[in-house]
């Protein structure tokens, strides 16, 4: 269970210094805070045997550093956790970046995406909850062993066993049942969440057939089930905690009934270990929340390790001159059990020209985009860039040279100048401008308050469908790439709108190669060339 | 975009924006200061506060068996001290073991243990219950409120809110709420107990209790402040990341993912800076908590000793002991509820996107038609003006025609014309301006939902399927049909054939994680569903936009045979579909510009 926990603890190496430091200045916190509390006691036993003079002073300093402490625990411990958790978040991008254009983003949707980045968000608390409470604990067994020990040997033994069974088993117990009941609670949430998508999806399936009550009905039995699942673990932890409880209070028992031997250092005994077990007590929760982190550590391993889909060859070719896009003879699928998505296509598109690929969905229209990108490799037969086979030159190099528009093309929660110069990041002013009027956005972003300042909003949710669908293709028109593809660009987008869309499309990119991958065609589109996909073939068709 | 472009403005005035979050803010900043999640409106804002407000109050009375235990677990854990002082100031006057104490000690032990257990319970329960209501509450009015909604938002984002943010209010119910009415009880039971055993200490306790509020207050900031600036950096760090992962195939494709890497290192590092600058004047007031807790043990304990080395009398040990073993139950409730202000922040984002949604519509008095079947359906448009979005002018703009029963009308003309908004107002997804829809003569504004639901059936551009099985998929016309009457239905869709060759036949999942169908295919079950429904009148909006030109041959096929003895209409702007036979309305901006009989 603890694996995929410490290959991502493994990945904090770099703040190593500052975590350790964060730990040193909390375990100082907490020994100052059990300190105060069983020199408190102390006080009270020592003063009538009329010793212990020193002890007003041990206990403002103790109240002092306890103070002091705490803070600086507060402050250090954040900083850490904020330099731990941006390196998780580096570094899981990078992966995911490797790998990422074949599967990950380029078809699958992207609430799988999202569900990944809540897992990363699930390992933010690793530091903060689990671990400085873990180690806390690890240091408080043998310092309180140590002193108990002292006086009387049997006690220390005893209650050194309850901490131990309070501190670490019953968590670990915790863990080991959360870890357990969160694959239910995923698939009970999971249920939840697609039942709830239905009645959404299809409100007016809903409404034209008054499905109303029966859509709610279904939700609320998902919602049951799932929170029958959270009550069994809450249920569980709870009971985690009475027990873990109980432990500390049967140390204290222990305690008492040994008071009669040495009643000063009993009652300094009494809350050194009632201090020692309240600081532990929340591990229990802990070890639940462990369950979870271990749980969400492994999925998010699994999306970084996955291979690299198409590595660059080890010895590149030069890179060609012209910008002609041809296929022959592919031979393609997705995965060796799936069927075959092209048997043998064989299509030339020349420099310059302006295609239409036509095709019912699963013809595998995208499927070519994906080949040309070197997103994924044929299985067999070649893709050439101006005559030279892609397999032999690095990916980076082959997609400066295609710009590419499709349904999954993403308008970034930031300005629109930052949107742009993503794909060019040197471009200048006048040259953002052209593009943005090349895409017939320019008059709309000049007539907004912050020009190309103003925020897109979440997956350009500030713009209406056709204005984003635009802004986008001004970022692919800026590009330098010669050869454009433009996967399905008006997916979505109302039927006057798309007509407006491919209209600005034909006014733009003279000199460019453009694909366009379309289900088919409005009539406005002004195209030289139009081929046909069927049967894993392309076929030249009347245009 | 009108609304984009306000909150657009609202965006940059930068006084509506909390004075913490202010410090985060920063306008010229290239990355990271995304200013949206501050951005709301001012009154999603207070409307947000005032629900807030009103769901603890109600929360607060749902609360009361959680904060029941939480009052036993306090008065045992008084019980507990007490003990305990007598059994250690037993041992000290040299007394036998006081076993009565002890045992009281073990007893109260467990039963504390026991409270704990049933005070997680009582806790889960209110969160649960509050989750369930709210749930349903907000899931009712996006069902009522209707396909209208799905115009300007998107349904997963409608998903989310019925899913993760009821989910979010959890804690609210279960911990924020219990917590803060436990606050001021839980302390004030234990003073009362320190008054019985001393009442000197009492008043340091209360002196230091105080000091807590006080201090907080002097400080100006409040416990919030840190909960909330840690939690807003938080908020701001994840939402910026998941950004940059749904879009990492748009920054692969363009080479940056090296960039991009690099500036989200950047930029967390920027965000850390700023936050903890912050965090270092925050933190302070977690200092006063700390501070009043250290300062009432210190002076308690210095005391205890100074009076008991004076007089050396064991009476005073008894008090002693009791109120320092109760020194840090005093201080427990304080720490839990400032623990749980995270979850009141949680709660907040939460209920602004609750407020958004639409409230629930008064029941309208409505009228039945009656005499449907037996004469067919007659659908009459009078005058009808509709208006979506002035910008953009009338939908329909005095529209007149009238279908008689069991003919056909093609409403055709480009899109924009008007043609969907004539089906929609037919489907009662939305109601006329001014003007009369009539269906059978009565006006369709007057009609029940449910009643005009019997009377159509209506198939669109794309059929949504729900996850579970085609049979599942077809019976949802009419859940209560046979088998026999699902197979007739489907075999009449030409359906037959294609669910011979499923694994599972009728049974076969499809949707998400099942079997996927092709656009024709899903089509074809929107036709199963309309023949066994079985409705009178049969409204057609586009429904084969998004099919290539063989398989729209197809479905207009058995879009025929379906159409046969009923009335119909069918809006599309396609060329194929206007050989479908019927007269033909052509449509331009909203008005009928000729009406002939097509071939």
């Amino acid at each position: 269970m603890g694996g995929p926990l410490f290959r991502i603890m493994g990945l904090w190496g770099r703040q190593t210094g500052w975590l350790l430091a964060g730990l040193g200045v909390s375990l100082a916190a907490l020994a100052a805070g059990v300190g105060l509390m069983a020199v408190s006691g102390l006080a009270v036993g020592a003063a009538l045997l009329a010793s212990g003079l020193a002890i007003p002073a041990l206990l403002r300093a103790l109240g002092m550093a306890r103070v002091v402490l705490r803070y600086s625990e507060r402050l250090v411990t954040h900083g850490a956790m904020f330099r731990a958790l941006a390196d998780i978040r580096v570094w899981f991008f990078s992966r995911l970046a490797r790998s990422s254009a074949g599967g990950l983003g380029f078809r699958q949707a992207g609430d799988v995406l999202a569900r990944l980045v809540g897992d990363i968000d699930a390992l933010d608390g690793l530091y903060l909850r689990i671990l400085l409470p873990l180690a806390s604990a690890v240091l408080l067994l043998p310092v309180l062993v140590l002193l108990l020990g002292h006086s009387s040997p049997g006690l220390a033994t005893e209650i050194g066993a309850l901490f131990a069974a309070a501190a670490f088993v019953l968590p670990w117990l915790a863990a080991r049942a959360s870890g357990r009941a969160g694959t239910g609670l995923a698939v009970e949430a999971g249920a939840l969440r697609v039942a709830a998508l239905d009645a959404l999806t299809g409100l007016r399936e809903v409404r034209a057939f008054a499905a109303e009550g029966r859509m709610l009905a279904a939700v609320q039995g998902k919602e049951a089930a799932l929170l029958a699942a959270q009550q069994a673990m809450a249920g569980r932890t709870a009971l985690a905690g009475a027990a873990s409880f109980l432990c500390a209070q049967i140390a204290v028992l222990a305690v008492l009934i040994d008071a009669g031997a040495s009643p000063a250092a009993s009652i300094a005994a009494a809350f050194l270990v009632l201090a020692a077990f309240e600081a532990v007590g929340g591990l229990t929760r802990a070890g639940a929340l462990a369950g979870h982190a271990s749980a969400a550590a492994r999925r998010v391993l699994e999306a970084a390790d996955a291979p690299v889909p198409v590595p660059d060859p080890a010895d590149p070719a030069a890179m060609p001159v012209a910008a002609g896009l041809s296929f022959e003879g592919v031979e393609f699928r997705w995965l060796p059990d799936r069927p075959m998505v092209f048997e043998s296509l064989t299509l030339e598109i020349p420099q310059g020209a302006r295609v239409a690929l036509l095709g019912p969905s699963g013809s595998g229209k995208s499927t070519l985009a994906a080949l040309a990108l070197k997103v994924v490799a044929p299985r067999s037969g070649h893709v050439l860039l101006g005559g030279v086979d892609i397999a032999t030159l690095p990916a980076a190099l082959v997609r400066a040279r295609i710009g590419w528009l499709g349904q999954a093309t993403h308008l970034f929660d930031d300005t629109i100048r930052e949107n742009l110069l993503l794909a060019d990041p040197d471009a200048d002013e006048p040259a953002l401008w052209a593009a943005l009027d090349a895409a017939r956005v320019g008059e709309m972003v000049r007539a907004l308050p912050d020009g190309m300042d103003t925020w897109v909003g979440e997956g350009g949710t500030r713009f209406s469908g056709g204005q984003g669908r635009r802004l986008a293709l001004a970022r692919a028109l800026l590009s330098p790439a010669p050869i454009l593809i433009l996967d399905e660009p008006c997916a979505g987008l109302d039927a006057e709108t798309e007509r407006a869309f491919l209209e600005t499309l034909n006014e733009t990119a003279p000199g460019r190669t453009v694909i366009l991958i379309t289900h088919r065609l409005t009539g406005v589109e002004r195209l030289d060339r139009i081929f046909r996909l069927s049967g894993g073939k392309a076929v030249a068709a009347a245009g | 975009m009108d609304g984009a472009l306000s909150r657009t403005m609202t965006m940059n005035v930068r006084d509506d924006v909390h004075p913490i979050a202010r410090g985060l803010y920063c306008p010229s900043q290239r990355s990271w200061f995304n200013p949206i999640p501050m951005a709301k409106a001012e009154s999603t804002q207070a409307a947000a506060r005032s629900w807030l407000r009103r769901e603890q109050r109600a929360g607060t009375k749902a609360a009361r068996p959680v904060l029941m235990w939480h009052v036993l677990g306090s008065i045992a854990a008084i019980g507990q001290a007490f003990a305990a002082a007598s059994v250690l100031t037993a041992a000290f006057t040299g007394s036998l073991l006081d076993a009565r104490a002890l045992a009281a000690f073990g007893a109260l032990a467990v039963l504390r243990a026991v409270f704990s257990y049933l005070t997680e319970r009582a806790a889960f329960a209110a969160g649960a219950a509050a989750r369930r209501r709210l749930r349903t509450d907000a899931l009712s009015r996006l069902l009522q409120a209707g396909p209208a909604l799905l115009r300007g938002r998107h349904s997963g984002d409608l998903a989310t809110i019925v899913v993760d943010k009821i989910e979010a209010l959890d804690g609210l119910f279960s911990r924020y709420v219990p917590a803060a009415t436990f606050a001021v009880a839980g302390p004030s039971i234990v003073l009362l107990a320190v008054l019985y055993a001393d009442p000197r200490a009492a008043l340091v306790l209360l002196g230091c209790g105080l000091l807590v509020p006080v201090g907080m207050a002097i400080a100006g900031i409040g416990a919030a402040a840190a909960s909330r600036n840690q939690f807003l950096a938080m908020a701001r760090l994840q939402a910026r990341f998941l950004d940059r992962v749904r879009g990492i195939a748009t920054i692969v494709l363009y080479g940056r993912a090296e960039d991009e890497a690099a500036s989200l290192g950047r930029a967390a590092a920027e965000l850390r800076v700023r936050t903890m600058r912050v965090l270092r004047v925050a933190f302070l007031s977690s200092v006063v908590l700390d501070l009043s807790a250290a300062l009432a043990t210190v002076l308690l304990a210095i005391h205890y000793f100074g009076l008991l080395q004076q007089s050396g009398d064991v009476d005073v040990l008894w008090p002693a002991l009791a109120v320092l073993l109760l020194t840090p139950e005093f201080f427990a409730p304080l720490r839990t509820f400032s623990a749980a202000y995270q979850d009141r922040l949680h709660a907040t984002g939460a209920a602004e996107s609750l407020v958004d949604l639409p409230p629930l519509p008064e029941p309208a008095p409505a009228r039945e038609i009656r005499n449907v079947a037996a004469q067919g359906m007659t659908v009459a448009f009078d005058n009808v003006r509709l208006t979506w979005d002035t910008s953009r002018g009338p939908a329909l703009d005095g529209l007149s025609f009238r279908v008689s029963a069991g003919e056909t009308l093609v409403l055709a003309g480009p899109s924009g014309s008007g043609k969907s908004s004539v089906i929609e107002i037919l489907l009662g997804f939305i109601h006329p301006d001014s003007g009369r829809a009539t269906i059978n003569g009565a006006d369709i504004t007057d009609l029940v939902p449910q009643a005009l639901s019997r009377l159509t059936a209506w198939i669109g551009q794309r059929p949504v399927l729900f996850s579970g099985s085609i049979r599942d998929n077809i019976l949802f016309a009419r859940p209560e049909a046979t088998t026999d009457e699902v197979i007739a239905a489907a075999t009449a869709a030409r359906l037959d054939g294609f669910i011979a060759g499923l694994p599972a036949g009728l049974d076969t999942k499809i949707g998400e994680g099942g079997y996927g169908l092709s656009g024709g295919q899903a089509q074809r079950i929107a036709i199963a569903r309309a023949y066994l429904k079985n409705a009178p009148l049969l409204l057609l909006d586009e429904p084969t936009a998004h099919l290539d030109p063989a398989t729209e041959q197809e479905v207009l096929d058995s879009l025929r045979r379906l159409a046969l003895g009923r009335t119909v209409i069918l809006a599309s702007h396609s060329s194929a579909a206007h050989g479908f036979g019927g007269r033909r309305l052509d449509m331009r901006d909203g008005k009928a510009v000729s009406a002939r009989g097509a071939a």
